[in-house]
């Protein structure tokens, strides 16, 4: 009886047997051969947390895969962990928006809060794992930190003690809304804006306020955090749904405003309760609008004000719906017009008309290329072969982009739509959705949304009654940035490392496992529906010449207003920044506007009144991308940022050819040499080579556009790489080449002493205090602390 | 048939084959590392690289199928710059001697490096034939030499330099053997030579450990340089200097025993993956970018075959001499 009496037992072999059985039931649901590693390898992490030997070897006795493509796929994507974490993860976005925000500090501040070591990034009690991450894509609340799948925006290197605190008691809260959970029959829910962009400081307070109404007021809801639908600068904001289906949006909420709104929807226990609830609703009645449904900037005219300006000069198309369209309201799509494009397809239109109309419309790839999509389109649709794919490439990797992530998230639907028109102009039978592994909101929602599809026959077997049959599949990417490049995002479907691979052949020839596959972006699939629904020629009449429709653009980084946007094309960089944007952060000038992510490059100040497409910027040396904006102010440093860049793309560069692998390294090189003062004027020059001979020779379009963000510096800002040279920068951001001084200014108030975390400024009232330079981590909290703006950074 | 220009010339193709093995046909010389005939490879290295006239683009011809009415260029300075930079791109993250210090200042031209190789196997007869190759006499010119040998040594740099001279007096000692004579030491015409660089102290720790053979020698000189092309086009190239300095992740001198004559040592590796694609389950890639590796897991081993010698273009996979 040994396995009754856990303590008795042989715990060792009784884990492994256990183990080997949780391995066992994962390969049964998910499948042996080769393709499914990926898959695989995430649902044992899932379960373990990592992915513990044993397991592994499972797998090498159970399955197709051997010990070489399990080393060499498993070590390829960052997502997967061969030692196991602590409990909590801790992710740190240095993203670019977060970068220039200072999230290098944040991580240090982390560490050292934690006390972890150079090395070390587990804490001593596995509590707690720290990681950096590519990007979340929440830029509008840089920096940002998740903790476990709860994101903390706006964090400050003195306050993560703070953001921990919160963070458990979170987790203790959440813990006991379970219990109660169990206890109680649920009343309805209240959903705050807690997982992605809707997350910004305010939200864990409005979140505290509506656990506490709940207990005073004794109703029994669940609390469920959700992700937001792109009004990034309009959190808190709340969702109360009721047990009846109806939901109501308050956005800009504030913490005492909570009990009211609860009131208003929910009934308490006791009789004395429910009195005041009758008259307070009575209140309620002019506190918020009363259609039932997503309301969103129509109360109150404090809540509105930036967003008139915010939304002024958009053009939705993409994005249509904004604002009060549930994501995963089937009906409401219907209703407003949705699928009425698939059925025009499916029914008055053959396979060549569709593609026509796409051709005519003038759609190019929003992914980054701008290759025109009905080219695209035709070359599969010619292609020989009855089975044909067609993938959506949700692999948005660039950091300071999240455009595909909301589209995803808040209009499913429409990507779902596009996608099944473009499987049948093509003549596909299967569609997968390629989704980034740090989205798992949108994974969930793209699911869900992808059930309600197959139950209204707009998906599976003879959709709408025709003879057209497309399923459609949602694959995760496993953490690399490379597989946003077309064929390596195949190779990582097919279960092998993301490399890439020369092109010819394409994949519209040969792609997913040697058959033609279309593969877009998810905002070119979500332009489909329009053009298709309302004409190429409406359609053809947003933008500009070479590049017709609209665009959907991140916009973070120095901006007031950061968020998601989407714009004629042809819209001036400065409109976005100025009118939408409400202006650099700060009254700060602007000195760039940062495009196309590692691909794209620096656009100057006094260029941002080109009219954005994507020849208009390619000329500039950028690239349009797939569409994150970064605002750079006066106190952006361009070698910086070039650094940053190049930093990244060496990170997440695959390794296959020369230029890219140690090129770009040797890049990197010289610029850690400009940011600590050591190059030489020779070394621009070497930069620059290395720059243009990556540029012609790299085997992808990752390699051959990393060196561009380097390049259009370059050209712009060649003499600040000049400064460097002479040990100067005159932002401060090369932590290297400055130090803090504190001036004659100061009075000897304390408060810098009191806010630094390293104790790098002694306690000193009433005296000029001092900075210990070995002390001093340049986090620059006693810059933002002191009063007198007597903390300067000055030349070492 | 379709017709490419190759420079200037026209030239007819099949379609079939890719350019790198249509222009070696047609008596074209253009070199290539991650290629090899007849073995799966995949696009890598560069060096093979030509350039499209049309875009102005550097095409991989090892993997390029001409097109009707292709224009390339593989010839032209801009061509050859490229390819040198490929090279030097590569050389950069190699970090390895080609030749031993010891035998390149010996004035009395002693295969040092092999002898001592011998010597360290108790293979006395064959280190005996090593050193009648250089010296006939029983009088050994050591005496009267500055020993520059020593000071070249590499050991020297770790901790103290190997007694090079007492090991060729011993040796000296033995007994000449006409049964068990090394082969003739091949003499190389390269120009370039690959310089390892220095050692960082976590380094030479680890090499203190590891060699501790009755020579204490580092063995530096590279066993598969022989046959190394990565060698033979630096010299063809005209590589003097490497202008990227030499910085790699790659463990220095850490040699693994494969399977039979095949050994593996990965800071010679330049990534082209013949071996990952030309083995089952046996060599693999390990992580991504700057930091990926070439690695064959203990359990893999017996999957490898020594014709993976063969395949490699550099030193790092090389047969050890009986």
């Amino acid at each position: 009886m040994k396995d009754m009496n856990g303590c008795n037992c042989d715990c060792a072999s009784n884990g492994l047997e256990a183990m080997v059985r949780r391995t066992d039931a994962i390969i049964d649901r998910t499948g042996t051969t080769r393709d499914k590693l990926i898959p695989l390898l995430q649902a044992i992490q899932q379960e373990f947390n990592y992915l513990p030997s044993d397991a592994l070897n499972r797998l090498y006795e159970r399955t197709e895969i051997d010990r070489s493509q399990l080393i060499s796929v498993s070590t390829f994507y960052s997502q997967f962990r061969l030692v196991p974490y602590g409990k909590h993860i801790i992710k740190v976005c240095i993203g670019t928006a977060c970068h220039v925000k200072g999230a290098n500090t944040v991580y240090d501040a982390f560490k050292r809060e934690l006390g972890l070591g150079d090395d070390s990034i587990t804490t001593a009690d596995q509590q707690y794992s720290i990681e950096r991450v590519a990007c979340l894509g929440c830029c509008a609340l840089a920096p940002v930190v998740q903790i476990d799948n709860k994101i903390f925006g706006h964090v400050q290197p003195g306050r993560v003690r703070d953001v921990l605190d919160e963070f458990e008691s979170l987790t203790a809260s959440q813990a006991s809304e379970e219990a109660k959970e169990q206890s109680h029959e649920v009343q309805g829910e209240v959903r705050l804006g807690m997982e992605n962009c809707c997350q910004a400081s305010g939200t864990a307070e409005v979140h505290a306020a509506v656990v506490q109404a709940c207990s005073d007021l004794g109703i029994h809801i669940r609390i469920k955090p959700i992700s937001c639908v792109g009004a990034c600068n309009q959190v808190p904001l709340i969702d109360v749904a009721t047990p009846d289906g109806n939901i109501v949006r308050y956005p800009n909420i504030k913490p005492d405003e909570v009990k009211e709104i609860l009131l208003h929807h929910f009934r308490p226990a006791s009789r004395l309760r429910r009195l005041r609830n009758a008259i307070l609703n009575h209140i309620d009645t002019f506190h918020t609008d009363q259609t039932w449904d997503n309301i969103l900037f129509t109360p109150e005219k404090e809540r509105t004000q930036s967003i008139n300006t915010f939304l002024d000069g958009q053009h939705r198309i993409s994005t249509e719906g904004f604002g009060h369209l549930n994501p995963l309201d089937i009906d409401e799509y219907i209703s407003l017009g949705g699928f009425e494009a698939l059925r025009k397809a499916l029914t008055a239109m053959n396979r060549q008309q569709i593609i026509d109309e796409v051709l005519k419309s003038g759609l190019r790839g929003r992914g980054g290329g701008g290759f025109p999509t009905g080219r695209k389109w035709q070359m599969v649709s010619q292609a020989s072969g009855t089975a044909k794919y067609v993938i959506c490439n949700g692999d948005e990797g660039d950091p300071g982009a999240f455009m595909d992530r909301i589209l995803l998230e808040s209009y499913p639907l429409r990507v779902i739509e596009g996608m099944i028109i473009a499987g049948y102009a093509v003549g596909a039978t299967e569609g997968i959705f390629y989704i980034r592994a740090e989205y798992p909101q949108a994974v969930i929602r793209i699911r869900k949304a992808l059930d309600m599809c197959r139950q209204k026959q707009l998906l599976g077997q003879n959709i709408l009654g025709t003879d057209f049959s497309f399923n459609i599949r949602v694959f995760e990417g496993a953490g690399a940035f490379v597989c946003g490049e077309e064929t390596a995002l195949i190779a990582s479907i097919e279960g092998k490392r993301g490399f890439p691979h020369l092109r010819p052949p394409y994949p519209a020839q040969s792609g997913l496992f040697g058959k033609p596959t279309l593969i877009n972006n998810v905002e070119t699939l979500s332009q489909i529906s329009y053009i298709v629904r309302h004409g190429a020629d409406e359609y053809a009449k947003v933008g500009t010449e070479g590049s017709r429709g609209t665009k959907v653009f991140a916009l973070a980084g120095k901006v007031n207003h950061g968020g998601l946007i989407e714009v004629p094309m042809g819209t001036t960089l400065r409109q976005i920044v100025e009118k939408i944007g409400g202006g650099v952060e700060g009254g700060e000038a602007l000195k760039a506007v940062q495009t196309g992510g590692p691909s794209g490059g620096c656009i100057p100040a006094e260029l941002c009144d080109a009219e954005v497409d994507f020849d208009a910027l390619n000329k500039m040396g950028a690239i349009m991308g797939s569409g994150g904006l970064v605002v750079l102010s006066e106190s952006s440093c361009m070698v910086d940022v070039a650094r940053y860049f190049l930093n990244f793309t060496c990170e997440e560069s695959c390794g296959k050819c020369t230029f890219c692998r140690v090129g770009i390294r040797r890049m990197l090189d010289i610029l850690d040499r400009l940011s600590t003062g050591q190059a030489k004027m020779e070394d621009i020059d070497r930069l620059e080579e290395l720059a243009l001979s990556i540029k012609r020779s790299a085997l992808c379009g990752l390699g051959k556009t990393a060196p561009n963000p380097v390049l259009s510096t370059l050209r712009y800002f060649r003499h600040e790489y000049e400064e460097h040279v002479q040990g100067i920068c005159r932002t401060g951001s090369c932590k290297q080449m400055v130090k803090f001084q504190i001036t004659d200014d100061c009075v000897g108030c304390t408060k810098c002493a009191r806010s630094c975390p390293s104790e790098a400024i002694a306690y000193t009232p009433y005296e000029k205090h001092v900075i210990d330079a070995s002390r001093c981590t340049q986090c620059g909290l006693c810059i933002d602390e002191c009063d007198y703006h007597a903390i300067k950074k000055v030349k070492k | 048939m379709m017709k490419i220009t190759v420079n200037d010339k026209i030239l007819e193709v099949s379609g079939e084959l890719t350019l790198l093995e249509e222009l070696r046909n047609a008596g074209y010389d253009v070199p290539s590392l991650c290629y090899a005939n007849k073995a799966r490879h995949q696009a890598s290295c560069m060096v093979c690289m030509v350039r499209n006239v049309a875009n102005d683009q550097m095409l991989p011809s090892c993997s390029t199928y001409p097109t009707e009415g292709m224009h390339i260029d593989t010839e032209s300075d801009d061509v050859r710059n490229m390819r040198r930079m490929s090279l030097e791109l590569l050389l950069s993250d190699h970090r390895a001697d080609c030749e031993a210090p010891c035998v390149v200042v010996c004035p009395a031209k002693i295969d040092v490096a092999r002898l001592i190789l011998y010597y360290d196997r108790g293979q006395m007869d064959k280190a005996k034939s090593v050193l009648r190759e250089a010296v006939a006499s029983e009088q050994l010119p050591c005496q009267d030499c500055k020993a520059s040998c020593e000071k070249a040594c590499r050991r020297g740099t770790v901790d103290t330099r190997v007694s090079v001279r007492e090991i060729i007096a011993e040796v000296a000692k033995h007994k000449d053997s006409t049964d068990n004579v090394a082969p003739v030491s091949t003499k190389s015409t390269h120009t370039f030579s690959s310089k390892l660089g220095r050692y960082s102290e976590a380094e030479k720790e680890w090499l203190k450990e590891v060699y501790n053979q009755p020579s204490r020698c580092l063995h530096c000189a590279c066993e598969g340089k022989d046959k190394c092309k990565l060698r033979e086009y630096a010299s063809q190239t005209g590589i003097k200097s490497l202008r990227y300095g030499v910085s790699s992740r790659q463990v220095v001198k850490e040699q693994q025993h494969v399977c039979g004559r095949l050994y593996f040592e990965p800071a010679k590796c330049v990534r082209c993956g013949l071996c990952v694609y030309n083995s089952q389950d046996g060599f693999t890639f390990q992580h991504r970018g700057f930091d990926m590796q070439v690695i064959i897991p203990e359990e893999s081993k017996s999957h490898a075959s020594e014709h993976l010698a063969e395949l490699c273009p550099t030193g790092a996979l090389f047969l050890r001499e009986e």
